[in-house]
């Protein structure tokens, strides 16, 4: 954790309140345990989308470390810039470089950047907040949109029950660039989260950090729920929490006592609404089954 | 996307609002290059950079002098209502298909963000839509298509640039639209496109009734430029004054037009901010004292 120091930041957070994230937002939650986790000495490229937004409208600033936006698609290429003039310069040691964006900015549009520098083998820590749509610009569905989530791109109604494809398997994607570490968090388990972050940190490399970080604006849940609703994404079995080492998954977090069905999960969701009106059924039997099969293939749970 | 689905034969379209825009500029000079037909919307906001997300005019000169590289230009349609937007998006596609060239639909963010009623004046029926045999598409007993842009000998290359550069000429004889407002003897002509000249129009009705003889220009495509209503104005005019949302982009083609032939005054709003009709009416009245 970082430690008092001379110029203390407010309340020792290097992400400092004030900024206009709505009420209950995962993402700046998770972005301050992140900074956090890290303490002072890094140097932060954030892509377009929400928390560049709301944390940095000129002229105010919640960062209190050295911060960087520049695109939409490319954070992952200037984080690589970054890292190469330090290292051209002799301080690669001096800071840790962090990439850092939204769903879409680095699942979908700034892929290509990503999978170019973790392929070159940056030593950066990339980090997904992956609130599950385009959230800045009024959800519209991302790659890592869950199944018959409805967004305004993928609206349920009369012929559909919204999102029809599975989410993006970023995580194992990236794992399978060779990258060193790559982990999967959620914003509702801190320790796991600051554990995970700072165990990256220590890492040589290209390390990649996903964080499910619930969105009460998007995902139309009571803004004190984002903690229960991350949290009981995983104890699902829908969004499992792991880690991959040189491409082998080598801890994953267990759910207990036992699963809980996906309905609990589902039901205090507006996007998921549509799938408790009659003619559903077959829908949620669908969306227990990704469940399931991750519950058998990660080993969440032995009962 | 938009690309594949042009060159695949059916009518694509896409939208964005500026940076999107600054993206897709590859892709759109690809798509003259490879003669493909679409149309490309931008509600611009205000930049540079990821700038603001109020209203602006500031992607006239990216719009309607290339945008991306190599010789070519689209033909840009700026609607200033809703209604407008709506009858110039087939039109839009009618163009495109007509030149087998991308055309795009140039408004400022107040369109986008506003709701009002509008009336749906055509039916387009796909059957009836003319046939593309240049499409990509399973070649079993026919000549495979191909659609490319490279061209690597050098006066190949240059006579294909000529065919299209034709093709832009044609364009600039056939399609330009524009609308005169209360010009009838006007001594203080306007020059505004989209929103603005929305504005302006009450402030012109305004001076009107205080006895100003003012009165607008408005492009409705910025490309090409329209050339006549300059020409009609000039001798009776006394001053020109052009509104952008935009610190002056059009001003360079209103300048083509009226040359030194008469005092040409800009008042411009970078950034998101538009201009109310009292503002405008101030502007006129100023001008009207000084002519």
């Amino acid at each position: 954790m970082y430690q008092i120091g001379v110029s203390q930041p407010y309340n020792n957070n290097l992400f400092a309140p004030g900024h206009t994230a709505c009420a209950g937002c995962g993402q700046s939650l998770a972005a301050r345990l992140v900074l956090n986790a890290l303490g002072p000495n890094v140097i932060v490229a954030n892509a377009t989308g929400c928390l560049e937004v709301f944390s940095s409208n000129f002229p105010q600033s919640s960062w209190e470390v050295p911060w960087i936006h520049s695109l939409f698609e490319n954070t992952p290429a200037v984080a690589s810039g970054i890292e190469a003039a330090l290292k051209a310069l002799g301080r690669e040691d001096e800071a840790i470089v962090v990439a850092q964006g939204g769903d879409g900015g680095f699942a979908d549009i700034g892929f290509g950047a990503l999978s170019g520098a973790i392929e070159r083998g940056h030593n950066i820590l990339f980090i997904v907040y992956d609130n599950e749509a385009y959230m800045n610009t009024g959800v519209q569905r991302s790659g890592l949109t869950p199944f018959d989530a409805s967004t305004t791109t993928s609206p349920a109604g009369g012929c559909s029950f919204g999102n029809p494809t599975d989410k993006k398997p970023v995580a194992q994607i990236v794992a399978a660039h060779g990258a060193p570490y790559v982990a999967v968090t959620s914003v509702g388990y801190y320790r796991d989260l600051e554990r995970k972050v700072q165990k990256a940190a220590g890492i040589k490399g290209p390390k990649f950090l996903q964080i499910h970080v619930p969105c009460p604006l998007g995902w139309g849940h009571d803004t004190s729920l984002t903690i229960k609703i991350a949290r009981l994404a995983v104890q699902t079995g829908l969004y499992p929490l792991f880690e991959m080492e040189n491409g082998e998954i080598t801890s994953v977090v267990k759910i207990t006592p036992k699963p809980r069905p996906v309905e609990d999960y589902l039901k205090p969701q507006a996007r998921f609404r549509h799938l408790f009106k009659p003619g559903a059924e077959e829908e949620l039997k669908k969306i227990q089954a990704i469940a399931d099969e991750n519950i058998r293939r990660y080993k969440l749970y032995e009962g | 996307m938009v690309l594949g689905a042009a060159a695949a034969g059916v009518r694509a379209m896409t939208s964005s609002s500026s940076p999107g825009i600054s993206l897709m500029q590859e892709g759109i000079s690809y798509m003259v290059g490879c003669q493909l037909p679409a149309v490309i919307v931008n509600f611009m906001r205000g930049g540079p950079g990821l700038g603001g997300i109020g209203p602006a005019q500031s992607d006239y000169l990216q719009a309607t002098k290339g945008g991306g590289h190599g010789d070519y230009n689209l033909v840009v349609l700026a609607p200033s209502t809703i209604q407008e937007l709506v009858d110039l998006m087939k039109e839009a596609f009618d163009i495109a298909d007509r030149y087998r060239n991308p055309v795009m639909v140039l408004a400022d963010g107040i369109i986008a963000q506003m709701m009002e009623a509008v009336e749906f004046k055509y039916e387009v029926d796909p059957a009836a839509l003319p046939p593309k045999p240049w499409a990509v598409g399973g070649a079993k007993g026919r000549p495979k298509n191909v659609i490319k842009s490279l061209d690597l000998v050098p006066e190949n290359l240059e006579k294909y640039n000529w065919m299209l550069q034709e093709k832009f000429k044609r364009a600039r004889a056939n399609e330009v639209r524009y609308e005169e407002y209360m010009m009838e003897e006007a001594e203080i002509v306007l020059v505004c496109f989209g929103t603005v000249a929305r504005v302006a129009k009450k402030s012109i009705e305004e001076a009107r009734k205080q006895g100003v003889k003012a009165g607008l220009i408005r492009p409705i495509t910025l490309w090409p430029f329209p050339e006549e209503p300059f020409l009609k104005a000039i001798p009776k005019s006394k001053k020109f004054l052009v509104l952008e949302m935009n610190a002056g982009q059009m001003i360079e083609d209103v300048k083509l037009q009226v040359c030194h032939a008469r005092p040409i005054e800009f008042k411009g709003k970078p950034g998101g901010t538009v201009f109310t009709p009292s503002e405008i009416l101030e502007l006129i009245l100023s001008l009207e004292e000084s002519k």
